[in-house]
């Protein structure tokens, strides 16, 4: 069983997974450097691209940019038990190296920071469910019933690319969070 | 063994080289912001979507073969975008590529190209095995 808990969760981003994306282009936005005339329409970068008002723009932008440092910058709390740690481990070793996405293990809390938001990613059938321990007497059946769980990977253990495909699904998750645009609205 | 591949100076060439075959600097630029990489391939072909395979053998076993996804998703390209047929060739189980293979006709391949939609409205969300941990405040309305 493998539990990773990571830095940065706002409850927000809970509220709001499904976020828009829109091939609408907002006027002003020039970020990318592709050319307007290129036959294909390209997936704009950011998911934000409808916003009403010049404000909302401006803080569209700021959450990119926040989001893109998050993203870039996951360092989980690594808590991992038996044969999912060590796939666990062959993920953020040379052959997979997710420190090519920023993502550092550390082992204490206060190096990973803690406080929100954070993000929780559960590894492995144990974790999700129970698993092969899902009858005894002393086993809580999926960790989802103490701390609530952003991506289950599911699997036996599941292999390493299965958490790293986890880890760039939750990249996907940071990258539509709307942090400012939520207390803007409040 | 030339003098010149002894001190490794043809990877000048190869460097240029790759910078051509991407289109230009520009071009190249792109595509190291979007891909982390500028690799030197064969195009092997291309699905219906549009995601393109390339094919080094001089490449270690594992980098060997590569996929280029589709321009139109941009940044947010998955694995899940593969397309079924490519997928054997991609990851070796195959070395035929499908356009000279047959065409995968298996009937419980019911919508084999859809993309991974985690994170977007139609993600699957199980139903709750546990108690609700908040009890729902349900207003008094007044009586009219």
């Amino acid at each position: 069983m493998s539990l990773t808990v990571l830095k940065n969760l706002s409850p927000v981003t809970r509220a709001i997974n499904g976020a828009l994306f829109s091939a609408m282009r907002h006027q002003s936005s020039t970020t990318d450097g592709k050319s307007a005339s290129t036959p294909t329409e390209y997936k704009p970068y950011s998911p934000f691209q409808i916003t009403s008002s010049d404000a909302e723009y401006v803080l569209a932008r700021v959450d990119d940019l926040i989001n893109w440092g998050r993203k870039g910058s996951l360092w989980p709390l690594t808590f991992g038990l038996a044969c999912c740690a060590v796939e666990m481990m062959h993920c953020a070793a040379a052959r997979y190296d997710l420190d090519r996405f920023g993502i550092i293990f550390r082992a204490s809390p206060r190096q990973a920071d803690m406080p929100d938001p954070r993000w929780v990613i559960s590894m492995g059938s144990c974790a999700n469910g129970g698993g092969y321990y899902h009858y005894s007497y002393s086993v809580v059946r999926g960790c989802d019933r103490i701390v609530p769980v952003d991506i289950y990977v599911p699997g036996c253990p599941p292999t390493a690319e299965a958490l790293l495909y986890a880890l760039l699904q939750l990249q996907r998750k940071v990258k539509n969070m709307k942090t400012l645009q939520m207390w803007y609205r409040k | 063994m030339s003098i010149i591949k002894y001190f490794g100076l043809d990877k000048i060439g190869l460097f240029f080289r790759i910078i051509k075959q991407h289109g230009g600097i520009r071009a190249s630029l792109y595509k190291l912001y979007r891909m982390d990489e500028l690799m030197d391939g064969t195009l092997v072909g291309t699905d219906n979507f549009g995601n393109k395979y390339f094919e080094n053998k001089n490449n270690m076993f594992g980098r060997d073969r590569w996929v280029e996804y589709s321009p139109h998703v941009g940044m947010d390209y998955d694995g899940s975008q593969v397309s079924v047929e490519w997928y054997g060739w991609l990851h070796h189980k195959t070395d035929i590529p499908p356009p000279e293979a047959k065409k995968l006709g298996y009937s419980w391949l019911a919508d084999p190209n859809q993309p991974n939609p985690t994170g977007t409205t139609d993600a699957y969300i199980p139903y709750s095995t546990t108690r609700p941990k908040v009890e729902p405040w349900i207003p008094k309305s007044k009586s009219q």
